[in-house]
């Protein structure tokens, strides 16, 4: 790797107040497109003709299997879809199952983020037990949790029937919210060691000077929590809510493995899935995906206003 | 620091880890359970009788030995791949300016976003054209499609959190850029690459749709595929030992990497680096 | 402090973008690698015919080594499996097939989908030198793998549900069941003596099935004149239809239900059997097979006829099983069509059914020596009445459409009503027609 050191006396030369690119800047705009290419080159291979398919489908009624009636209807693919009350049922579905599941995930994560970060004795065995329902196979995971609701080979009846709202021979899986419990608290089981992660790495930037210089001058646990460790780690934070709740909305597995969509647990992918996959209705079903995409990229826009983070604008920042 | 190890510690400890682990022992639990019993149904958390059986069936399967080779072997190379090119575009975007630098970030969040299920008949159909269906590269490619935007989004935070400072200072002391990167931050970044690695690695460990619509054989079926081929008892039930077994064999090896990475994910800010 | 910005002059070296290029080169070179491997398959010598099956306990892979070898050199048939559930092997199968896949010589094909896959063309009907050679086949069979007047794929094996109950059980309600019962008969005997009835009604195709029976049983069809697509009859709504739900409904809320009815499948219901509550079930041949090593419950175990809807109307057993069938992007046709006699042969029905469990689709392979000395002749007697009697689910190419809105709208048992033929008809016809989502 070569080293070159930018010669200051560069810089120099450059009039100030005048705006024009000099060379350092013109080096460094390409050092950068370089650097991101590779990257951006995988990611947009593999989804930009999947997009553009999408959007060009969905102008089509167009089933797999009967090919030569495909044919062209415009937009009423999205007529029918923006008309139908399962859409809507499936939509709400998951979000709730969204903002339900990111909601606790955030207080449990941070929660293990800091036991993770703090630990001092029996380090390595905390933060893997804490990490190993992430690395356990979802589709697996998901066969347990419905086997441990189940009545004849679960052990949560067993277990639980003292609560008052739970029976010996509970159906957990016979009715609309108690399947939904179900299946959150198999989805928040399996995903909070992910949130903990990213809130690991947020926390592990917090500098330990500051929370010092906090406890010195007095402050309580509480008030170091709020005042010092909390905004220090806001991009952390919201990278972990942003990403966890993309997959949230996204809620697939569990919900095919547990219920199959029984009871209303449907969501707007598992929605998706059965159009494109087993109607094989590929007209129907794209104009679902691109729909699918715009209410998530609505979710992501407003968590990122939420935050007010901006992870571009790196330096000039304390 | 000196860490209290009072009755509340305890509690905690045992509280997080019977919430961690329950559900693991649960399903190895289920792995020793003989078929015959979980086709006639217990409703107990341990097996009736104790059972190897399963183990014995799974290992000697062929074709599961052959999805774990796939599993392992796409899972890191897309981790591998995935963290070079992240880190790449993350230090770029935090450090540098070029142009298009937020169109970079949003098409990545953009494509974290967009719907998987959707991508499956389009990348069929792709694939076979560039004869890369059944391949490792043809799941390494999309895997690494999807963590990308995670892998840059984290690590961006991440080094967008790393003072300035430390860089300058260590030029000023003589480094050069090479050893200064070498240095100073990759130690610093070390816990955000670690991170973004794990991330990676479940991602593409635990993918079930793209890995059952890429593949035809087992030359590129990867675990979560393979299980779907698993087969009960009967046709009717689905086999719960069998699927409770194959994970904790899957999950051995997770576990013990994860025993080996678990230091480097945590770092504090060596104190005196940042002091004066 | 206004910092200048400095570019990190030691990272534009030749070296990084060299690494990157090297990188998609690897890809390029990967990816013609594999290309290149795929393509180099095949040499000379035997043609190799590709069965794709249904996962098994290895019954299928046998036949194909025992007809490799009948073959005498002149093919090899290597097994390749599909997923275990129907619709996902479906799907696999649709999606390469759609794509032209000249790999797929032999596919085993479960009825929901030959019409479908007849319809588009992804089989080639049997010829009718071919079909001269097959055993004759179950009337129940033959529906099932007839599209547009021709057969388009050959029986192999056939499922057929028959009723399952407790002798001790139908003493205790004194309930003859020498004579065909109705269903309302077992749920009045099974609720009035603390027993229960189990059934198949999880959101599933299982479910469809049993509603299917019902309603055939009654004399009626879920769809009149399926072939025509998407234009056919639905036909939910009439006097079968009816009862079928009454049937149902008085089942759902009656004290003979399980407690798991609304996820209730093939397997939920054998524990229950098993215990002093068990008093009935329908459920498909492996039955007997599954309480062998339960001497208790085998001895205990009798079988008769599926229950009928309406007394006096005979009951349409449901069908299942599997055909073969022969891919049109095949390139081996004629070799197909010879694999498609030896493994379709009365021995290897008769061995399979051995094997399996899964019985043949034939008379003459029920007379399978090994067959007849592992069930009792009464049981093999009953499954072949049934099978000549069984009521196959209608055969329409827009069958997975259909029934995805069948379960949709008579999902779960217990909200099924007089009112539910009425509003399930409605919503077919309108996704069949593009204006509702399934």
């Amino acid at each position: 790797m070569s080293t070159t050191v930018a010669t200051p006396a560069q810089s120099a030369k450059t009039p100030p107040g005048k705006v024009v690119a000099s060379d350092r800047a013109v080096a460094e705009n390409r050092l950068g497109q370089k650097l991101v290419a590779p990257a951006v080159v995988i990611m947009v291979l593999v989804t930009a003709y999947p997009m553009l398919q999408a959007l060009y489908l969905s102008l089509f009624r167009y089933r797999l299997t009967t090919p030569e009636d495909k044919g062209f209807v415009g937009l009423s693919n999205y007529g029918v879809i923006l008309g139908d009350s399962l859409f809507w049922k499936d939509t709400l579905n998951t979000v709730i199952i969204m903002v339900v599941t990111v909601a606790i995930e955030l207080v449990i994560g941070f929660a293990f983020a800091m036991v993770m970060h703090r630990i001092m004795i029996a380090r390595g065995l905390m933060r893997t037990a804490i990490l190993i329902p992430y690395g356990i196979v979802t589709v697996v995971s998901a066969f347990a949790w419905q086997f441990a609701f189940s009545i004849n080979n679960g052990f949560v009846n067993s277990w639980f029937h003292w609560l008052p709202w739970i029976s010996p021979q509970q159906n957990w899986f016979g009715d609309h919210w108690h399947a939904m419990f179900a299946i959150m608290a198999s989805e928040i089981w399996k995903t909070t060691p992910f949130m903990s992660l990213l809130l690991l790495a947020g926390l592990s930037q917090v500098s330990e000077d500051m929370l010092e210089a906090a406890q010195v001058d007095g402050a309580t646990w509480t008030q170091r929590l709020y005042k010092v460790i909390l905004p220090n780690m806001k991009a952390a934070i919201m990278v972990a809510v942003l990403f966890r709740a993309l997959d949230a909305f996204r809620i697939f597995d569990n919900i095919v493995i547990m219920t199959a969509g029984a009871q209303n647990t449907e969501s707007s992918s598992f929605l998706t899935y059965r159009q494109v996959i087993q109607q094989m209705q590929l007209g129907m079903g794209s104009a679902l995906s691109v729909l699918l995409f715009l209410a998530v990229l609505v979710i992501a826009f407003l968590i990122v206003k939420l935050f007010r983070v901006d992870l571009a604008s790196a330096r000039g920042e304390g | 620091m000196k860490q209290k190890i009072g009755p509340g510690v305890i509690v905690g400890f045992i509280v997080i880890l019977v919430w961690c682990l329950l559900p693991v022992a649960w399903i190895i639990s289920l792995s020793f359970k003989s078929v015959s019993e979980t086709t006639t149904g217990s409703a107990q958390f341990l097996p009736k009788s104790w059972t190897i059986q399963n183990y014995k069936d799974i290992l000697s399967n062929g074709d599961f030995t052959d999805a774990l080779r796939n599993s392992f072997g796409i899972a890191i190379i897309a981790t591998l791949l995935s963290v070079i090119f992240a880190t790449l575009a993350a230090y770029a975007i935090a450090r540098l300016d070029f142009k298009g630098k937020r169109v970079v970030l949003s098409i990545a969040l953009a494509i974290a976003m967009f719907p998987v299920v959707s991508l499956i008949s389009p990348l069929f159909d792709m694939w076979r054209t560039f004869h890369l269906f059944n391949t490792w590269p043809g799941l390494i490619i999309p895997y690494m499609s999807f963590t990308l935007p995670l892998a840059i989004w984290t690590l961006s935070a991440f080094f967008r959190e790393i003072p300035w400072e430390m860089e300058q200072a260590a030029q000023v002391d003589g480094a050069t850029s090479w050893q200064a990167f070498r240095k100073v931050i990759v130690p610093l970044a070390a816990p955000g690459v670690f991170t973004a690695a794990i991330l990676t690695f479940f991602f593409a460990w635990n993918e079930f749709a793209l890995a059952i619509s890429l593949t035809s054989t087992t030359s590129s079926r990867t675990v979560p595929a393979q299980m779907s081929f698993f087969v009960g008892p009967d046709p009717f039930n689905p086999p719960y030992s069998q699927l409770a077994t194959a994970a904790v064999i899957v999950t051995i090896p997770v576990i013990v990497i994860v025993l080996l990475f678990q230091r480097r994910i945590v770092a504090g800010l060596t104190s005196g680096a940042v002091k004066g | 402090m206004h910092v200048p910005r400095r570019s990190r002059g030691g990272y534009s070296s030749p070296g990084r973008s060299g690494s990157r290029r090297r990188v998609v080169g690897s890809f390029a070179a990967l990816a013609t690698a594999a290309g290149l491997l795929s393509a180099c398959g095949g040499g000379g010598g035997t043609p190799t015919l590709i069965w794709y099956i249904n996962p098994d306990t290895g019954g299928q892979a046998a036949i194909a080594s025992r007809c490799t070898a009948a073959s005498n050199g002149a093919y090899k048939i290597e097994t390749q499996v599909l997923p275990q559930d129907a619709g996902q092997q479906r799907v696999q199968l649709a999606r390469r097939l759609a794509a032209g896949d000249s790999s797929i010589d032999l596919m085993s094909i479960d009825p929901a989908f030959t019409a479908e896959f007849a319809a588009a063309k992804y089989v080639v009907p049997v010829p009718d030198d071919v079909k001269s050679k097959l055993p004759q086949a179950f009337k129940g069979a033959i529906t099932a793998s007839t599209w547009d007047g021709k057969e388009v794929v050959a029986p192999f094996w056939s499922n057929v549900q028959t009723l399952w109950y407790r002798k001790s059980f139908a003493q205790k309600a004194g309930l003859d069941m020498s004579q065909p019962v109705t269903w309302d008969q077992i749920i009045k005997a099974a609720s009035d003596n603390g027993g229960t009835v189990g059934v198949q009604a999880n959101k599933y195709e299982g479910y469809v099935v049993w509603i299917n029976a019902l309603v055939m049983g009654a004399g009626g069809n879920l769809v009149t004149d399926p072939g025509a697509g998407v234009d056919a009859k639905i036909d939910v709504n009439s006097q079968a239809g009816k009862d079928a739900a009454s049937v149902i409904d008085a089942l759902a809320h009656s004290k003979a239900a399980e407690p798991d009815l609304s996820v209730s499948n093939e397997g939920t219901v054998l524990a229950p059997f098993a215990t002093p509550q068990g008093a009935f079930q329908v459920n498909w041949t492996f039955i007997y097979q599954n309480y062998a090593s339960d001497k208790a419950t085998l001895n205990d175990l009798g079988w008769a006829m599926y229950p009928e809807t309406v007394q006096g109307t005979p009951s349409r057993p449901p069908y299942g099983g599997i055909g073969i069938g022969v891919s049109s992007t095949s390139k081996h046709t004629d070799l197909d069509w010879k694999a498609v006699e030896c493994i379709t042969s009365p021995d290897n029905q008769g061995q399979y059914a051995v094997d399996t469990g899964n019985m043949p689709s034939s008379a003459a392979g029920y007379s399978y020596g090994k067959l007849t000395s592992a069930y009792p002749a009464s049981l093999l007697q009953l499954f072949q009445k049934s099978v000549e009697a069984a009521g196959p689910r209608p055969l329409s190419p827009y069958w997975s459409d259909i029934s995805g809105a069948i379960q949709s709208t008579w999902h779960p048992a217990g909200s099924v009503s007089s009112s539910t033929p009425a509003s399930s008809q409605t919503f077919i016809q309108q996704v069949l027609e593009g204006k509702k989502l399934l």
